[in-house]
This record gives structure tokens, C-alpha cells and sequence, in this order.
């Protein structure tokens, strides 16, 4: 046999199909669904997620329930008499989305190590679909704490303002964000195979991203260079645009907008990441 | 169609300064089940993984099923299965899931009739239902066999399949490998560094030590090429290489370990005269290996199989008993 009738089948560059093109919906439908199968099995997982809402309204959001209203009212710079739960609520569920890529990256490493990720880029699956379902797995599982918190807020006695036009733009907002995080999370831990990654780097840009933006005080009492942050921090689009809705009534649609941004600036730049630095072990 | 399932020509991997994979030429026949058959480090892993497309390869090219491993890697994944050395499956989900999320990475949408052939050739039909955590371990090698076939492959790689298993479980693998080759009409590329293995299931075995093909064929060529016999030994005597070889029918005297490796022309002619050549006592183990792939392999390379690894810190191992350890 000579090499030529050997090599006679190869597709070579100029002859035979050259695109290797593959779609990825079937793919990307199969690994997002065993992301959810997998978050709602864990009966633990569910647990927290619940429960954690519900300790930041019961905790943080009673700290301030012995301040007489004339100073919460000018330490909040809200309508006079507002609650500060009601002005808290918003604030509360934009900050829970800052931690849910945490999971995603997590679940992500854990794939790499027991060589889950290589059962699935041995098939026709591109890295870009692994790191977009495990992006959207992650922001899902985090959605699953708004509907848990706005009813933790109705029992905790928040009065809701807006129509359901305002409510819905809040909370796409909200998945917006969610989803930007946990795309930003998921593209900074790509190359990482280390448990310790996603817990570190969660506390890293929590602490900042959380007290430097107007979701637990109103921006307007911090220091200049803390304003410069909270002005573009998504967090803040969030928080503000949902305190709109909760406290006033009314919404201010540019922040939806910026969140927008945020998002596909998150996604877009991640999944080039990721089809290029995604490690498979 | 090319007549060959895998074709590779100068394959190379460098990582760093470590050369794993060395300029290997090969060549697959469709239907056929071949044995990469090495020590630990050898390279046989990094081989498939470049066959996979997991890994570029450094230079060289090869083809599986027909399609470029540089070009075209989707379409070389669509048409491959794998198992892997640990068992992978995603243990919270049941066996049936596992299939399911199988079939949605392969594209499949008419799978299920399949899947239950599939599942009723490994025996596992009334367990699908459960998740494969509880399964034992040869029932999930097996369903790791059941996602492999699922898209109807060309080409199964296996690597080190039986590596970890106790011997009725791995004789039962060895049934089911040569059953699914012979059956589902697939080929089949198995690394391993167990001799027997290869012996019995290959029909076509390369030797790989340090990255490169050191010998191959089928396992009864590569015997017919060794005419002596291997004695190896253990001793805590000092002796020298020509000592041992001035004795008769050494031909080659390789230390070892603890120990020697001679080439001799009968082990039977000349052990009285290794017994008589030292004094009682000091050898402590003595090991005859007629012509054999082991044979073989000590031939070309000067040690035997599981020696020559032995250096090698094999990290999968060690996560494949952390991971036993935690189950």
C-alpha cells in the first residue's frame, strides 16, 4: 500500500468540506438542563438559597429599626417616613447576584477535575457552549432568589409601588446582572483548576463592588473616589433602577440600558475567553 | 473511504522539555482492536488525547474516520466514543440521564431504541432509572461502554480500561471489549500497560517507551521475534555484568532494581548454573519469562514493562484512588 492511497481519504485544505462547523443547540440545551437537574436535586443548595434572602432582610434590614425616622430619613435621602427594608429590598437582591457566578465556576472546576469536561469536549462540543450554559445554569440558579425575597419582603411588611411594566423591567434587570456576573466569574476562573479560585476571587470583588454602589446607603453620602465607583458600577444601575420602582413608583429605564451593556459586554468578551483559554483538566 | 480508521504520520507532542509523543507513524485497520502497550509516562495517553483533538499536536498529522485531527475536530468527535481510565459519569444523575445528556452532546434525536439495546447488552436495563452513584464499579465501566456506542461510532478509545479493576471485573471487560468490537462492528484503540491484556485483545499491538514506537505487529509477530528466554533475579550479592555473562547461554546482563535482567538462550540450560554461581541463599527471586510481549519489550528496551514507569509520578492514579476514597 503505498502513502498516497493511504492518505487518499484526507481532507485536505482546497478539496473535500474544510468548515468544521458544528451547531450547538442540542449541546448547549443538554448541559444547561443538567445544570438545573443538578442545583434542584441538592436539597442543601436549595436550602441556602432560600434561607439567605431572608437573613439579609431579617438581619441587616432591622439594624436600623430603633433610629428615630427624621434621621433615617436624611441618612437615606427617601421620601420621608421610608422604611429602610423597602429602601433595602432592591439593594439587597442586586448584591446577591455580585456571589452567583461563584457557583458556576465552582461547578466548572469540579467538572475538570473528575474529568467531567473532558467527556464533554469529546464530543462536537464547542468550549464557548460549555462556558455559556454553565454562565446561564449559574444566573438561573440565582433568579431562583428573587421570587423567595419579594415574598420574604411582603411578610417583612414592604409597601410596593409601580405598575407591572416598572416590576418586569426590574427584573430582567436583575437576570441581566446575574448573568453578566456570573459570565465575568466564569471567564476569570477559565484556566483554573484550584477549589480555592472562585472563593477568593468572590470575596475579592464583593466587598468593593457591594459597599461601592447605592445598594446598601444612598451613594450620595460617600466620598468622591467611592462615588466615581458606584457611578459605573452595575450594581448600582440595578439598586437604583428597583428603589425607583419600590420606593417612588417610578423607573428610570437608562439604568435598564446600562445593565444591558453590562451584560453583553460580559458575555460577548467571556465566551471569547473561554473558547480559548477553557482548560479541559 | 480510507482503509484505515486512524492514520498518523510524524505525531509529536513537546510540552516544555518533556518530548511525549515522538514522531509516531501508524496505522489503524477498520474493525481491528490495537494496543498501545507501554509503562506509565510512555506517552499512550497523550497519544490519544491528540487523536481526540483534547491536544494539538506539536508536529506531525493524523487522521481518525476519514477527517483531519487539526482541520476538522468537530467532525473527528462525532464520529468517536470514549472510556476513560476513571470512570466518568456524572453520579447525580440516573444511568438513563447519562444517555440522555449523551445523546444531546452527539446531536442524536432518534436515540432511544439504541439506548435500550444498548443498556439490555450491558445488563443494566432494570438500574437505568437509578442514579450511577450507587452502581458498582464494573456496572458503571459498563455504562461508560453504553455513552461511548450511544452515536454509533467508528472509532472506541479506550484508555487503560481495566486499569484499578479486580480480575473478574476485568475479565469480564475484556469479554464485553472484544463482544462490542466483534458486534457493533467498531474499532478499537486501547492503551494499557498490563501484557496479558494486550495478549488477549489486540490484533495488532505498538510498544511505546518514551514516546516512540519501539516495536509493532501482532502480538504472535512481535513474539516470533524474541528467540531466548528473560531471567530475572533478585540477589543482595555484589556481582559484576561480566560475572553473569561469562556464564552459559547469557547472552546480555541488565541490572534492575534490586537485581539483574539476563537474555539467556534457555532459562531450563542455564538457572543450575546462575544457582550454582552464587552461594545459598543470596537470590532471593527468580522470574522466567519465555518469548512473551513482556519478553519483548525487556528486549528492546532493557526493563521490564512495569519497571520503566516507575519513576514516572502518576498523578491520574493518585486522583483515581482519592476519588475511591471519598466514595
Amino acid at each position: 500500500m503505498t502513502a498516497a492511497h493511504r492518505f487518499g481519504g484526507w481532507p485536505r485544505s482546497g478539496d473535500g468540506p474544510t468548515s468544521d462547523f458544528v451547531p450547538q443547540g442540542s449541546q448547549f440545551y443538554g448541559l444547561y438542563a443538567r445544570e438545573l437537574i443538578k442545583t434542584f436535586r441538592n436539597p442543601l443548595v436549595l436550602l441556602i438559597t432560600f434561607v439567605q434572602p431572608f437573613m439579609w432582610l431579617a438581619f441587616f434590614g432591622s439594624s436600623f429599626s430603633a433610629v428615630p425616622v427624621a434621621q433615617l430619613d436624611a441618612l437615606l435621602k427617601a421620601p420621608p417616613g421610608t422604611p429602610y427594608l423597602d429602601f433595602l429590598l432592591p439593594g439587597v437582591l442586586a448584591t446577591s447576584m455580585l456571589t452567583i457566578g461563584m457557583f458556576g465556576s465552582m461547578s466548572t472546576i469540579q467538572d475538570k477535575r473528575f474529568g467531567f469536561m473532558k467527556r464533554v469536549l469529546l464530543t462536537p462540543t464547542g468550549r464557548s457552549t460549555v462556558y455559556l450554559s454553565k454562565a446561564l445554569g449559574s444566573a438561573t440558579r440565582g433568579m431562583v432568589q428573587i421570587p423567595v425575597m419579594l415574598a420574604a419582603a411582603l411578610v417583612f411588611g414592604v409597601r410596593i409601588h409601580g405598575d407591572p411594566l416598572m416590576w418586569a423591567g426590574w427584573l430582567f434587570g436583575l437576570i441581566l446582572l446575574g448573568f453578566g456576573f456570573s459570565a465575568f466569574f466564569l471567564a476569570v476562573t477559565a484556566s483554573s483548576t484550584d477549589w480555592q479560585t472562585p472563593g477568593v476571587i468572590s470575596n475579592f470583588i464583593t466587598m468593593p463592588l457591594m459597599f461601592a454602589s447605592g445598594a446598601l446607603f444612598p451613594a450620595q453620602n460617600y466620598p468622591a473616589w467611592m462615588q466615581a465607583i458606584a457611578r459605573v458600577n452595575p450594581v448600582s444601575f440595578s439598586a437604583l433602577l428597583g428603589r425607583g420602582v419600590v420606593v417612588n413608583g417610578t423607573a428610570n429605564w437608562l439604568y435598564l440600558g446600562y445593565l444591558g451593556v453590562f451584560a453583553a459586554l460580559m458575555v460577548g468578551v467571556g465566551t471569547l475567553v473561554a473558547s480559548r483559554y477553557l482548560k479541559v483538566e | 473511504m480510507p482503509d484505515d480508521a486512524i492514520v498518523a504520520r510524524g505525531l509529536t507532542k513537546v510540552y516544555g522539555k518533556l518530548t511525549a509523543v515522538d514522531h509516531v507513524d501508524m496505522n489503524v485497520r477498520r474493525g481491528g482492536i490495537f494496543g498501545l502497550l507501554g509503562p506509565n509516562g510512555a506517552g499512550k495517553t497523550t497519544i490519544i488525547k491528540l487523536l481526540t483533538g483534547l491536544s494539538d499536536p506539536t508536529e506531525g498529522e493524523a487522521s481518525v474516520a476519514g477527517f483531519d485531527i487539526r482541520r476538522q475536530p468537530m467532525h473527528v468527535k462525532r464520529r468517536i466514543g470514549w472510556v476513560a481510565a476513571e470512570v466518568i459519569l456524572d453520579d447525580d444523575l440516573s444511568g438513563w440521564e447519562n444517555l440522555w445528556l449523551q445523546a444531546k452532546l452527539q446531536r442524536l434525536t432518534d436515540w432511544k431504541a439504541r439506548a435500550e439495546e444498548l443498556l439490555r447488552y450491558f445488563d443494566l436495563s432494570d438500574r437505568k432509572g437509578d442514579r450511577v452513584g450507587t452502581y458498582s464499579t464494573g456496572m458503571r465501566k459498563k455504562m461508560e461502554i453504553a455513552l461511548a456506542l450511544l452515536h454509533q461510532p467508528e472509532v472506541v478509545f479506550m484508555d487503560e480500561p481495566t486499569i484499578g479493576l479486580d480480575p473478574n471485573v476485568r475479565r469480564m471487560l475484556w469479554k464485553l471489549i472484544t463482544g462490542v468490537n466483534r458486534e457493533f462492528g467498531v474499532t478499537v484503540l486501547l492503551t494499557s500497560h498490563y501484557i496479558e491484556e494486550a495478549d488477549a485483545l489486540c490484533d495488532h499491538v505498538a510498544i511505546i517507551d518514551r514516546g516512540r514506537f519501539v516495536a509493532a505487529g501482532t502480538p504472535a509477530e512481535l513474539k516470533a521475534r524474541i528467540r531466548n528466554d528473560f531471567l530475572d533475579f533478585e540477589t543482595a550479592a555484589d556481582v559484576s555484568e561480566a560475572q553473569l555473562r561469562s556464564l552459559p547461554g547469557v547472552v546480555e546482563a541488565h541490572p534492575q532494581g534490586k537485581g539483574w535482567i539476563l537474555k539467556v538462550g534457555s532459562a531450563e540450560e542455564t538457572l543450575p548454573h546462575l544457582f550454582a554461581a552464587f552461594p545459598n541463599g543470596a537470590i532471593q527471586r527468580v522470574n522466567i519469562e519465555k518469548p512473551s510481549l513482556e519478553s519483548v519489550f525487556i528486549d528492546i528496551t532493557g526493563k521490564r514493562i512495569d519497571q520503566a514507569g516507575a519513576d514516572v509520578q502518576d498523578f491520574r492514579k493518585f486522583y483515581l484512588n482519592v476519588r475511591r476514597a471519598r466514595q
